[in-house]
C-alpha cells in the first residue's frame, strides 16, 4: 500500500481548510441533497464530501457510508487532493498503490474510486468522492458530471462562508445599534449627491420631535432647525471635511426644539463612500445632545469670569507660581494685579518668573530664595514679608502666602496671595519706633523719678486696679516685695493731723478732676516725711478704664528748707523793721514839730531822713510781699468791688506826691462803670494802682499830666495809668515785669525806686485772676493797665 | 467811756520812748511802760490800764506768754490788748487775735497818729462789750 504524501502547500491547505469552518459540523442539507443527486446521477454506492484534515479525512456529508472518517495514511482522497483533475481507480485489487489497503480488503470493500478535488482559495481542502465494491469505469460524461458537482460543492462552501460573514456582520450591526440607542446618540446619513437623507427616531427626538413629524426627511429638515448663528460655522465645517482638511466634519451646535428653545448638539460625521470619480458620496454621522454638558460648560466659564473679576478687585495679585527640578520658574497665572504688586504684566511672567524675581529687594532675595526652598522642600505653607524695588527706587512691603503642591512631573505648584503691606508695615515700624521711644521716655521718666524723689502711680477705677512705682515704696519707707500696692495701704501711713486735709482734696477732686495736696506721711519706722501728692483723671473721651494717674513727691528736705526760709523771712521783718519802726516814729515826730521845733536846715534833713525811711519801708514791704505771694502765703480777701471809690482813693492818696512835683492828676471813666462791680481784693488792686501812679508821677517832665482811667472793654474793666514820660525802651519792654529790673541802673537812684513794684503788680493781678499790660511809645508815654472780668 | 489808762510792754528802749511822747505828749494819755512781760506783771498790780500796748516779739517773756499770764490776774481778764509786731504775715496776725488780743499793729507804725488808732480801737471795744452784756 502506499500512503498518500503531503503536498507542498500543506500548511496553506489546512489554514484554507479551517476558514471554511466546516470540520466538526453537523450534516447540512445544502451538502446531502448534492451528493444524493450526484449519487443518483452516477449511480454509486458511496458519495462523500471528505474534507483532508491533517491525520485525518472527514466527511461533511455522506451517502451510503456510516463511518464519518478514516485515517488520512489509508485514504484514497489524500492522493486525490496532490493532483489537479479528477483521480480515477478503476480497480483497487489490482492497483499495487491500494492492493493491501484496509478499505480495500475490508468494509467499504472499495474496487472503484472517483476523487474530483474540492478547491477553497487555490488550494485543495477535500474532495467530492464516489466509491463502488465492483470495479467500474467511468465515461467521459460521467466525469464532466461528477466534475461539475465537484464545482457546485465548492460555490456551496463559498456560499456558506459568505453567509457566515453576513450573519457575523448582522450581529454586529445589531450590536452597534444597541449601543447607539443604549448612548441617546442620533444617526444620519446623508448622500452629498443627491440630498438624500436618512434619520432615525432618536435623532428627531432630541429636538422633541418623532421622526414621522418630521417627514419628508431631507437635508433641510437639518438646515431648517440649526441656529442661524451657527449656520455659517456648520459650512465652515462640512467644506474643511469635504475638502479632506478635517477628518471628521465636527460641531458642537444649536438646533431649534419642537418646544421653541434650543438645545446643544454634538454633530460628527465622516464620508464613507465616495462616487467613481472621486466625488463624496455618502456621509454617516452622529447627533448627540449635549445640552447639559454645554451648559455646564458655560456655567464653567461663567464662574470662570465671575473668579476673574473677583481676583481683579482684590487689591493683591493672586497667583500660582511653578518651579520645576531643573531650575525654571514661572507664574502660570497671575491676577493683573501682579502689574501693582510687582510691576510685570501676567503675560510677562507666565513662562518666566525672571522678570519678577529681579525687582526684590537685594537684602530680602535669600530670605524670599530661602522660604520658597523650605516650602518645596517640606509642602508647608509658604509665608513671608519681603521688600520689592518699586520704580522709583523707593521700596514696598509686601506680604505673601501660598499652599504649595506637588505635580506629576515633579514640579511644585504654589497657590497663593500676595499683597502690598507697605502702609501697614511702616504704621508698625512707627510703631516699633514709637515704642522705642517710649521705652527711653520710661527710663528718663525712671531716672527723674529717682532724682526728684517722685514716684507715680495708676489706678484703674473701673477695674479697681493700682500700681506704684518703685519710688512710692522707698518714700513709704516699704519693702516692694512685701506689700501690693492699694489705697488702704496709703491711707494708714497718712499723719493723723493730715487725714481731714487730704480726704478733702479727694473730695475736690471729684469735682475738679485735680487732687493736689501736701501732707506727712508716717514711715513704718516712725519717720515723719513730707510728701506732695498730684493726681488726676486721664480725659475721658480717651478714658473708658477710668484711669487715674498720679505722683507722690518726697518734699521733707523742700519743707525744712521752707521752713528755714519762713523763719528767715520772719526773722528778717523783725529785725529790720523793729528799728526801722524806731527811726521812722521819731522822725516823724520830730517833723511834725509838735514835739519840738527845728531850725530850717535841720528840718530840711529831717525830710530828707524821713523819705529815704519811707523808701526803706516799702522796700522791705514789697519784698516781704514777693515773698509771700511765691510761697502761697498771701491771702486775698476777694470780694465785688465797685471801682471809681477806689480811683478817687488812690488818687487823693497820691496828689501830695503829685504836687510835690507839680503833676496835675485827672480821673477819667465813664458813668457805666458805677453799676458795675470786679472780683477783687481791695487793698490789694489799691497796692497795684499806688504802684502805677507812683511810677507815672516818677517818670513825668514837670508840668505833666496823668490820668487814671477807667474804661469797658468786652466783659472786662479796664484801669489804666498814662504819663507823658518819655515812655519805655524797647529793650526794657520784654523785661519790665521782672524782679529787680528798671530801665537804667541810675534811675532807681534819680527817681527812688526798688525794682520790685512791677513785679509784684504782676503777681498780684495774676493772683487775683486779672491780666496786666502797658502800651509805650518813646513819644507819647507810658501806659499801664489791668483788667479784671465783670462779675454780676 | 474814754481811753486813759494805758500799759506799754516793749523791749525796745527806743520805741518805748517814741511811744511815750506820742501817746503822752501827742495824745495826751496816762502811760505807764515796762521793758518786758515780767515787769509788765509786776506793775498791773499797781496800775490798772484801760489798754494794754504789747509787743510781740521780747526776750524771755514773748508777748502772748505775757498775755496768758496777765489774763490769770483776776482784775486782767477784761482789760483789752493790742498787739505791736513787725510780722507781718497773716497767720502769726491771726495768732494774736485767736489768743484773745482786740487789735495787731503793724511795726512801723504812724507815732502821729497813734493816739486815734487806739482810741479807735478802745471805743470799738467798748461798743462791742456792751452789746455782749446787754444781750
Amino acid at each position: 500500500m502506499q500512503k498518500p504524501v503531503k503536498p507542498k502547500t500543506e500548511q496553506q491547505r489546512l489554514s484554507a481548510l479551517f476558514n471554511t469552518g466546516l470540520l466538526d459540523t453537523e450534516p447540512e442539507l445544502r451538502f446531502d441533497r448534492l451528493t444524493h443527486l450526484a449519487q443518483l446521477c452516477l449511480d454509486t454506492e458511496i458519495v462523500l464530501v471528505s474534507l483532508i484534515d491533517s491525520d485525518r479525512q472527514w466527511f461533511k456529508s455522506r451517502q451510503g457510508l456510516d463511518a464519518c472518517e478514516t485515517h488520512r495514511d489509508i485514504s484514497f482522497c489524500g492522493h486525490t487532493i496532490l493532483g489537479d483533475g479528477i483521480f480515477e481507480i478503476p480497480d483497487a485489487q489490482v492497483d499495487n498503490r491500494f492492493t493491501n489497503n484496509p478499505l480495500v480488503l475490508g468494509a467499504p470493500f472499495i474496487r472503484f474510486y472517483a476523487g474530483v478535488p474540492l478547491s477553497i482559495n487555490g488550494v485543495n481542502i477535500g474532495t467530492l468522492c464516489f466509491i463502488d465494491s465492483k470495479p467500474r469505469q467511468f465515461t467521459d460524461k460521467e466525469r464532466q458530471i461528477a466534475t461539475e458537482f465537484g464545482k457546485t460543492i465548492e460555490q456551496e462552501i463559498q456560499d456558506r462562508l459568505q453567509e457566515h460573514a453576513h450573519e457575523i456582520l448582522a450581529a454586529r450591526e445589531q450590536m452597534y445599534r444597541s449601543v447607539l440607542e443604549g448612548t441617546r446618540i442620533g444617526t444620519w446619513q446623508w448622500n452629498v449627491q443627491t440630498g438624500d437623507t436618512v434619520l432615525n427616531e432618536r435623532w428627531a427626538d432630541i429636538m422633541g420631535y418623532t421622526l414621522a413629524e418630521l417627514e419628508p426627511v431631507s437635508v433641510d429638515t437639518w438646515l431648517n432647525l440649526l441656529h442661524p448663528d451657527d449656520v455659517a460655522d456648520s459650512d465652515a465645517q462640512l467644506e474643511a471635511h469635504l475638502n479632506g482638511k478635517a477628518p471628521f466634519y465636527d460641531i458642537k451646535c444649536r438646533m431649534k426644539h419642537k418646544q421653541g428653545h434650543y438645545v446643544w448638539v454634538h454633530d460628527r460625521g465622516k464620508v464613507v463612500s465616495y462616487t467613481a470619480d472621486g466625488q463624496p458620496l455618502m456621509m454617516f454621522g452622529t447627533h448627540a445632545d449635549i445640552t447639559q454638558q454645554q451648559l455646564s460648560e458655560i456655567a464653567l466659564l461663567h464662574s470662570r469670569d465671575e473668579l476673574y473679576k473677583l481676583t481683579q478687585q482684590l487689591p493683591g495679585v493672586v497667583y500660582q507660581y511653578q518651579s520645576w527640578p531643573d531650575g525654571r520658574s514661572a507664574f502660570p497665572y497671575a491676577s493683573t494685579a501682579i502689574e501693582e504688586i510687582y510691576g510685570v504684566t501676567p503675560e510677562e511672567v507666565r513662562h518666566d518668573a525672571t522678570n519678577a524675581f529681579a525687582k526684590i529687594h537685594p537684602d530680602d532675595l535669600g530670605l524670599l530664595v530661602d522660604s520658597i526652598e523650605r516650602s518645596l522642600e517640606t509642602l508647608n505653607l509658604w509665608e513671608l514679608e519681603y521688600r520689592i524695588i518699586a520704580n522709583n527706587d523707593s521700596f514696598k512691603w509686601l506680604s505673601g502666602r501660598a499652599t504649595p503642591e506637588r505635580m506629576p512631573d515633579g514640579s511644585t505648584l504654589w497657590h497663593g496671595y500676595i499683597q502690598d503691606i507697605t502702609q501697614t508695615k511702616e504704621h508698625y515700624l512707627k510703631l516699633e519706633e514709637l515704642n522705642q521711644q517710649l521705652n527711653v521716655a520710661q527710663q528718663s521718666l525712671d531716672l527723674a523719678s529717682e532724682q526728684a524723689q517722685i514716684g507715680y502711680w495708676q489706678a484703674s477705677l473701673k477695674q479697681g486696679t493700682l500700681w506704684w512705682s518703685p519710688m512710692i515704696y522707698q518714700i513709704f519707707g516699704l519693702n516692694e516685695q512685701d506689700f501690693s500696692p492699694s489705697v488702704s495701704l496709703f491711707k494708714r501711713a497718712v499723719h493723723p493731723d493730715d487725714v481731714s486735709k487730704v480726704e478733702q482734696s479727694e473730695d475736690q477732686a471729684r469735682i475738679t478732676g485735680i487732687h493736689n495736696v501736701i501732707h506727712r506721711i508716717i514711715r513704718p519706722n516712725g519717720e515723719v516725711r513730707w510728701v506732695h501728692e498730684l493726681g488726676q483723671l486721664v480725659s475721658e473721651d480717651k478714658n473708658p478704664e477710668l484711669i487715674m494717674i498720679g505722683s507722690v513727691q518726697d518734699i521733707t528736705d523742700r519743707m525744712k528748707l521752707q521752713k528755714i526760709k519762713d523763719d528767715f523771712i520772719s526773722t528778717v521783718s523783725h529785725e529790720l523793721r523793729t528799728p526801722l519802726t524806731s527811726i521812722n516814729g521819731a522822725l516823724t515826730l520830730l517833723q511834725s514839730g509838735k514835739i519840738v521845733s527845728l531850725p530850717e536846715k535841720a528840718q530840711k534833713l529831717m525830710d530828707i531822713a524821713s523819705s529815704n525811711c519811707l523808701q526803706l519801708s516799702r522796700l522791705i514791704n514789697d519784698l516781704l510781699d514777693i515773698e509771700k505771694l511765691a510761697a502761697g502765703k498771701m491771702l486775698f480777701e476777694m470780694k465785688p468791688l465797685n471801682v471809681p471809690p477806689l480811683l478817687q482813693r488812690a488818687l487823693n492818696d497820691h496828689q501830695p506826691y503829685a504836687d510835690l512835683h507839680n503833676i496835675i492828676l485827672e480821673l477819667q471813666y465813664a458813668s457805666q462803670i458805677n453799676d458795675m462791680r470786679i472780683y477783687v481784693d481791695e487793698h490789694r488792686l489799691l497796692q497795684i494802682l499806688t504802684n502805677f501812679l507812683s511810677n507815672a508821677v516818677k517818670f513825668s517832665p514837670q508840668n505833666g499830666q496823668v490820668t487814671l482811667s477807667a474804661s469797658v472793654i468786652g466783659d472786662q474793666i479796664e484801669i489804666a495809668v498814662q504819663d507823658q514820660g518819655c515812655g519805655i525802651s524797647d529793650d526794657f519792654k520784654s523785661r519790665i515785669f521782672e524782679k529787680f529790673s528798671q530801665a537804667d541802673a541810675s534811675s532807681s537812684k534819680v527817681k527812688g525806686g526798688t525794682g520790685l513794684g512791677l513785679a509784684l503788680c504782676k503777681e498780684l493781678t495774676e493772683a487775683m485772676h486779672g491780666k496786666i499790660g502797658f502800651n509805650s511809645n518813646l513819644e507819647q508815654g507810658a501806659r499801664f493797665y489791668v483788667r479784671f472780668a465783670l462779675t454780676n | 467811756m474814754q481811753l486813759e489808762n494805758i500799759l506799754h510792754v516793749e523791749d525796745d528802749e527806743s520805741i518805748r520812748v517814741i511811744v511815750d511822747m506820742a501817746l503822752v505828749d501827742l495824745s495826751g494819755y496816762t502811760l505807764v511802760s515796762c521793758d518786758g512781760g515780767k515787769s509788765a506783771l509786776t506793775q498791773i498790780d499797781q496800775f490798772t490800764p484801760d489798754l494794754i500796748l504789747l509787743d510781740a516779739m521780747m526776750p524771755s517773756m514773748d508777748g502772748l506768754q505775757t498775755l496768758i499770764e496777765l489774763r490769770k490776774k483776776p482784775h486782767c481778764q477784761h482789760i483789752p490788748v493790742v498787739f505791736m509786731t513787725a510780722r507781718i504775715q497773716q497767720s502769726e496776725q491771726q495768732e494774736y487775735l485767736d489768743a484773745g488780743a482786740v487789735a495787731v499793729i503793724e511795726k512801723p507804725f504812724d507815732p502821729m497818729s497813734l493816739g486815734n488808732q487806739l482810741a479807735t480801737i478802745y471805743q470799738t471795744y467798748i461798743a462791742a462789750a456792751d452789746n455782749h452784756s446787754s444781750e
